[in-house]
């Protein structure tokens, strides 16, 4: 059991000691911040019907419970779900491989270590939400146990479930993690549309939020005397806060039932890793997966000839930037899976033929999202490959080699939005073709900037899912690509972020080299 | 042609030191550079591919300050890091073609040399599939040949011969003798005999610091007269090896043949010939 520890602990100190978890956990600051709206803030998080409870402990405990385990859900899964992947790329799961470890034992240090890194995470949130409480409440007194019990009850059982899914999720696709991504967002949105109203369904509910959404409705129709269903919003909804109108929420007294249900999630996760256990790999996965590498193997050749360097052609200088694009646009189109390229023609046909809104609103982002894999790495590839000894020390590294990154994403992300800007250029419509093409600037340096900054890609991957998933459902601040109308000044907003994200990347990289 | 290190020192946090105060002055030639792990070779090695900078002190090259001016060097130098990697997606031509526009080079010869280099490497044949499918002892070549695609001037190899085969590691020293007729070559290794067949020069670092430099002949002559071998049994050797520094054991009969290095040499002990592994190890242990 010591040796159990010591596994869960590495891999623990592993995930968390590093630069992009500090990210992540700044990014995790920043987003609870928002979690508990300042009272003259112009957007609500859970409103009942126009109605937000008072800020008291209970208010602050519960909502930022909700909204945690809601969100470290969606986005936690895409963090964590890496644990098996990182000791494939770092061998490490060789050594595992050969370790009398079971399968069982190694799954599940993987799924605690998982959990503890979401822990972390909802510490963070918490610490957050005590703060808030401390910054708005409304004259109420602080207790503890508001905070305690929702976190406790509503969100760590999600998060240790969604640590399961993510072992599941890498055993049995492991090597797809597309399609890993889209699978799980489709479970998600799945799980939350439900809307439950007894003991029984709630218990069914494994974000645990619907128990505290239904305590709060019923508390507003007591208020408005009546039992009709009310509009409910869990999220971030803009505007409309002038008229909010204050109800007293104190908390929900659990039920034994709610409390066992929420217990048997852990179990419930700890029988899925049993059961999965027998079908892991065991890092044996080239060989079940790439056989035909292998028939293909290549082999060197046999006959030897000695080298004469100084009989060999010579080289001149030669500055030209074209060679590096080509080879950069080259990584990008050969990155992933080639079936995936069936999904971008079909993308680009779709553009081609939809009507011209629909092509651009929602054709346009789905298409562009199809690329995060190719783009998170743009910037980050050449340390994720250990090629940055070339890179770095290549003649001006900044200037041709960063530019010509950039530049290859560009040309991508322009070439499958091209039956679109044709379309919008033969129907005259430069104002929108303009958009067309700064949103393709746009989501390349923020992939640079992002993958520069966090030197990773999983800032880039979670950001762009959430600008993407946000811009679908119409709100207009993520709207990137124009798909919406916009005030006059949208462009010229647009370009200044391109700006400034370029801009950053260029200084950042600089500074990134100097500090070398 | 000429590289001067001048009082540089790389130091970490915590105030741990990778490199303290080194100089050494490089010209024309093949310096072999010596050191156990953590000696501080490859942080020098990175420091002069200009990979890193160093805390204080400069590094010139004919009399460039290459740590203000790294284009200078990059112009001229070919880099093999000790630990590097490539793009799977990429065949050897494609890789190489892209390495040279990342150096700076081309014309119509590029195509050519590339052809030239990956023939004399071995690995013409493999040359248009992608390098995810290569072996270590293959990706090494890789490396090796983006060294020399645009004609160094100055040539670093960290611990190249690593997954070379003992045929490859032959072709491997013909080259970089070669390949010094008109450049600075500094080539580190842990295996002396990477060095003994090849160096002009020597040097041997221990803990960031430089303990020798200089011709061969001149650091075997360090432990000329020192080295002996003599017979002991299983049960000496642990005691004798903590009066004594011994090279090397060999098993023979139930028996063990000891060679060491000492200034009193035991009973019934052979003088024998010494070499460039003996002097390093007689270095490295005694400093």
């Amino acid at each position: 059991m010591q040796l159990f520890f010591t596994i869960i602990k590495s891999d623990y100190l592993q995930r968390t000691r590093s630069y992009p978890f500090l990210v992540t956990l700044c990014l995790t600051l920043a987003i609870a911040y928002t979690f508990v709206p300042a009272p003259n803030a112009s957007y609500s998080t859970i409103r009942i019907a126009g109605y937000v409870g008072y800020y008291n402990a209970a208010w602050f405990g519960y909502v930022t419970a909700i909204m945690s385990s809601v969100f470290l859900s969606l986005v936690g899964f895409y963090l964590v779900n890496n644990g098996i992947k990182t000791a494939i790329q770092t061998k490490v799961g060789h050594i595992v491989a050969a370790a009398p470890i079971s399968n069982f034992r190694y799954l599940a240090s993987k799924m605690v270590s998982n959990f503890l890194v979401l822990s972390t995470l909802l510490l963070t949130v918490l610490t957050m939400s005590i703060l808030l409480f401390f910054l708005y409440n409304e004259g109420y007194t602080f207790e503890l146990i508001h905070f305690l019990k929702p976190y406790a009850f509503i969100a760590l059982p999600a998060l240790f479930f969604v640590s399961v899914l993510a072992v599941v999720f890498e055993v049995f696709l492991g090597k797809y993690s597309i399609l890993q991504n889209c699978m799980y967002f489709f479970l998600f949105a799945s799980l939350l549309v439900s809307p439950p109203k007894n003991e029984m369904q709630f218990a069914l509910d494994v974000f645990g939020s619907k128990i505290v959404m239904h305590e709060m409705e019923e508390t507003v129709q007591t208020i408005l005397q009546t039992e009709e269903n009310i509009d409910m919003s869990i999220g971030y909804v803009i505007g409309n806060t002038e008229n909010n109108q204050k109800f007293h929420f104190d908390g929900i007294e659990f039920s034994t039932y709610f409390i066992v249900s929420r217990l048997l999630w852990f179990l419930l996760g700890i029988g899925i890793i049993i059961a999965i256990a027998p079908f892991f790999h065991r890092f044996d996965t080239k060989e079940k997966l790439s056989l035909k590498k292998h028939v293909n193997k290549v082999k060197s050749q046999k006959q030897l000839k000695d080298i004469v360097l100084s009989k060999l052609p010579k080289t001149v200088v030669n500055y030209a930037i074209l060679p590096l694009i080509r080879t950069e646009l080259l990584l990008l189109v050969r990155k992933g899976r080639k079936w995936l390229w069936l999904f971008n023609g079909v993308g680009m046909v779709l553009l081609g033929v939809l009507p011209l809104q629909m092509a651009h609103q929602f054709v346009l982002p789905i298409l562009w999202f199809l690329q995060v894999g190719r783009l998170s790495d743009l910037t980050t590839k050449e340390t994720d490959n250990n090629v940055h000894y070339f890179s770095f020390t290549a003649y001006k590294p900044i200037r041709r080699a960063l530019f010509s990154q950039l530049m290859a994403g560009v040309l991508l992300m322009l070439f499958l939005a091209s039956p679109l800007l044709i379309r919008l250029a033969v129907g005259l419509h430069f104002d929108s073709l303009a958009i067309v093409v700064l949103a393709g600037l746009f989501i390349v340096v923020f992939a640079g900037f992002a993958g520069i900054v966090s030197k990773g890609k999983k800032l880039f991957e979670l950001l762009f899912f959430m600008l993407t998933y946000a811009s679908l459902n119409g709100l207009s601040f993520a709207d990137y690509y124009g798909g919406l109308a916009h005030g006059p000044f949208y462009l010229q907003l647009l370009f200044g972020v391109v700006l400034i994200l370029g801009s950053g990347c260029f200084i950042i990289r600089r500074y990134h080299l100097k500090m070398i | 042609m000429k590289l001067e290190i001048q009082n540089v020192s790389k130091r970490y946090k915590g105030n741990t030191y990778g490199l303290r105060d080194f100089s050494i002055t490089i010209e024309k030639g093949i310096l072999g550079l010596l050191g156990p792990n953590g000696a501080g070779k490859s942080t020098l090695l990175k420091m002069i591919a200009t990979v890193s900078k160093p805390t204080d002190g400069r590094i010139l090259l004919n009399k460039n300050n290459i740590v203000k001016d790294a284009n200078y060097m990059r112009g001229q130098l070919g880099f093999l890091p000790q630990d590097f990697g490539v793009y799977p997606n990429l065949n050897a031509y494609e890789f190489l073609e892209y390495m040279a526009a990342m150096k700076g080079v081309g014309g119509k010869n590029l195509r050519d040399r590339i052809s030239g280099l990956l023939e004399g490497l071995n690995l013409l044949d493999a040359a248009k599939k992608p390098i995810g499918g290569y072996s270590g002892g293959m990706k090494q070549r890789v490396g090796i040949a983006q060294a020399l695609l645009n004609q160094p001037k100055v040539v670093i190899f960290d611990e190249p011969t690593v997954g070379l085969d003992p045929e490859e590691r032959v072709r491997f020293r013909n080259l970089i003798s070669d390949l010094a007729n008109d450049c600075i070559v500094v080539l580190s290794s842990h295996i002396v005999s990477d060095i003994d067949t090849i160096a002009d020069q020597v040097a041997v670092m221990k803990n960031g610091s430089l303990l020798t430099k200089g011709d061969q002949e001149t650091i075997i002559a360090l432990v000329s007269h020192k080295v002996f071998e003599t017979i002991l049994n299983k049960e000496q050797l642990s005691i004798f090896k903590t009066n004594h520094l011994v090279v090397s054991t060999t098993r023979k009969a139930g028996t063990l043949k000891v060679r060491y290095i000492t200034d009193s040499p035991v009973e019934n002990s052979i003088q024998q010939q010494a070499n460039l592994e003996d002097a390093y190890l007689y270095l490295t242990k005694n400093n």
